[in-house]
């Protein structure tokens, strides 16, 4: 029993040294095909491409996984994380119900969900954007909750092409979690607009830049599903004027911190008729 | 606040859990593939360098790698005059080195975990050898010599030392 414990433990020392061994090997690469870059004539143009790729896809990554693991602190603040460990987009919304009505309530606003990342979703994306082609189901990149990838992600495109686009996230809590504050939500949700393709600030990856105030794409979100019958919005007021700053893009997002609480409990499932009493919002911050 | 409430209340703050869930039924992910790939490129990258010992260079490749050096050179061939050894133990030892790398990228691709933490412990080997030849000694490291070869060990290092490749590789793991 202790046996294997420790030999557990040992795997996941070894596992620690190597990620950040490798870390700093892939720096020292990253140095030297910069200074062949300059040495080896045309081909250096090659090499310095190889650089960035390097730099962008693999140090930085690697280098802020290492670093934000040791000083951003793994509780709820109100921001997601990127796959790096980043500060991502903000929380910018919640919601009370299942996840089959969060799905009808999406669908009946005009939201489509935007397909798993994978290799073809991920090149479709790049040759869409480029050639300035629809692609109404684009992927959208993983941003971390509770530790969790989204649960869901839906997004409406903007002028036919998925370099504009309004998209948000929703994560489920875990049971019994409460908000900062001890209200009860079932889901948290993180909506920007992404304005243009451009460079990240911490990585140098290609990316979505978004729209610096995150205020008008949480309203449009509320007001796209208000129009849908049987849901309904609570708000609370400055949950989160605390955290304006940057998204794991580095662009600047401000908000007023307001945090819309949408109810879609009120919406009917066929199938599962049995749940059909929606509960008043003045019952949303007591246990159910 | 009553006490009989507490019990069903939770502290508002993330559960210091591992940001990947042990999951048998985990798609491979994308650094357990290039993992495997790249180890299956140094193989092949070494039946290459075997051949060209073996029989010389193709002339249109030489020029080729004197254009990318830049000068317009053409470097000079290695042969097995060079190495001072026999043919048959030449190809022995290669042929050893190319099926044992082989069973290692298939064995990485199949998400084993014994095969990503012995190519780990070797690529960091050979990466600090390379790297104390260059620090103490002052040996180049240019794409005439050994760059390509180091790139593809740290490459394979980054990738199956992420957080994806480990998850994939200790999925059916259980938990302690």
């Amino acid at each position: 029993m202790t046996r294997r414990r420790r030999r557990w433990s040992i795997g996941h020392l070894l596992d620690g040294f190597f990620f950040v061994f490798a870390g700093l090997a892939a720096i020292w690469l990253a140095y030297l095909s910069l200074t062949q870059a300059f040495q080896v004539g045309w081909a250096g143009v090659l090499l310095a491409i190889a650089f960035w790729g390097l730099l962008a896809y693999l140090v930085l990554p690697r280098l802020h996984r290492i670093l934000t693991s040791i000083y951003v602190p793994d509780y709820f603040m109100g921001r997601t994380r990127t796959s790096d460990g980043l500060l991502g987009d903000p929380v910018n919304l919640a919601v009370l119900g299942e996840r089959e009505q969060i799905e009808r309530a999406m669908a009946a606003a005009g939201w489509i969900a935007a397909d798993p990342v994978g290799w073809g979703s991920s090149w479709r994306i790049i040759t869409s954007t480029l050639r300035r082609r629809s692609y109404p189901r684009a992927p959208v990149s993983p941003l971390f909750l509770f530790g969790r990838m989204q649960d869901l992600a839906y997004q409406q495109e903007v002028a036919g092409s998925p370099a504009q686009r309004h998209h948000v996230r929703f994560w489920q809590c875990p049971d019994g979690w409460l908000l900062p504050g001890g209200r009860r939500v079932d889901w948290l949700a993180a909506g920007t607009f992404d304005r243009a393709v451009g460079l990240s600030l911490f990585t140098l990856q290609v990316t979505h830049r978004i729209d610096a105030d995150t205020d008008i794409e949480r309203d449009h979100i509320v007001e796209s599903l208000t129009g849908v019958s049987g849901v309904r919005v609570d708000v609370i007021r400055d949950f989160a004027t605390g955290y304006h700053s940057r998204n794991g893009g580095g662009d600047s997002i401000t908000t007023d911190g307001d945090l819309p609480i949408l109810d879609v409990r009120g919406i009917r499932i066929p199938d599962a008729e049995e749940q059909t009493s929606p509960a008043s919002p003045a019952d949303a911050g007591v246990e159910r | 606040m009553s006490v009989s409430r507490a019990p069903r209340k939770r502290a508002a703050f993330e559960p210091l859990a591992p940001p990947t869930e042990r999951n048998p039924r985990m798609r491979r992910p994308a650094a357990t593939v290039a993992g495997g790939v790249l180890v299956l490129l140094r193989a092949l990258s070494g039946a290459v360098w075997g051949a060209a010992v073996l029989f010389g260079l193709p002339p249109w490749l030489r020029a080729i790698a004197g254009f990318a050096n830049g000068d317009n050179t053409i470097p000079a061939e290695e042969t097995l005059d060079d190495l001072g050894l026999p043919p048959e133990v030449f190809v022995g030892v290669l042929g050893v080195v190319f099926l044992v790398q082989v069973v290692f990228g298939i064995l990485l691709l199949w998400g084993s975990n014994a095969a990503r933490i012995i190519v780990m412990i070797v690529s960091t080997i050979s990466i600090v050898t390379a790297f104390v030849s260059w620090w103490q000694v002052g040996a180049e490291i240019t794409v005439a010599t050994t760059l390509v070869t180091l790139a593809l060990d740290i490459l394979v290092l980054l990738a199956l030392s992420s957080r994806d490749a480990a998850a994939f590789a200790r999925r059916n793991e259980k938990r302690d």
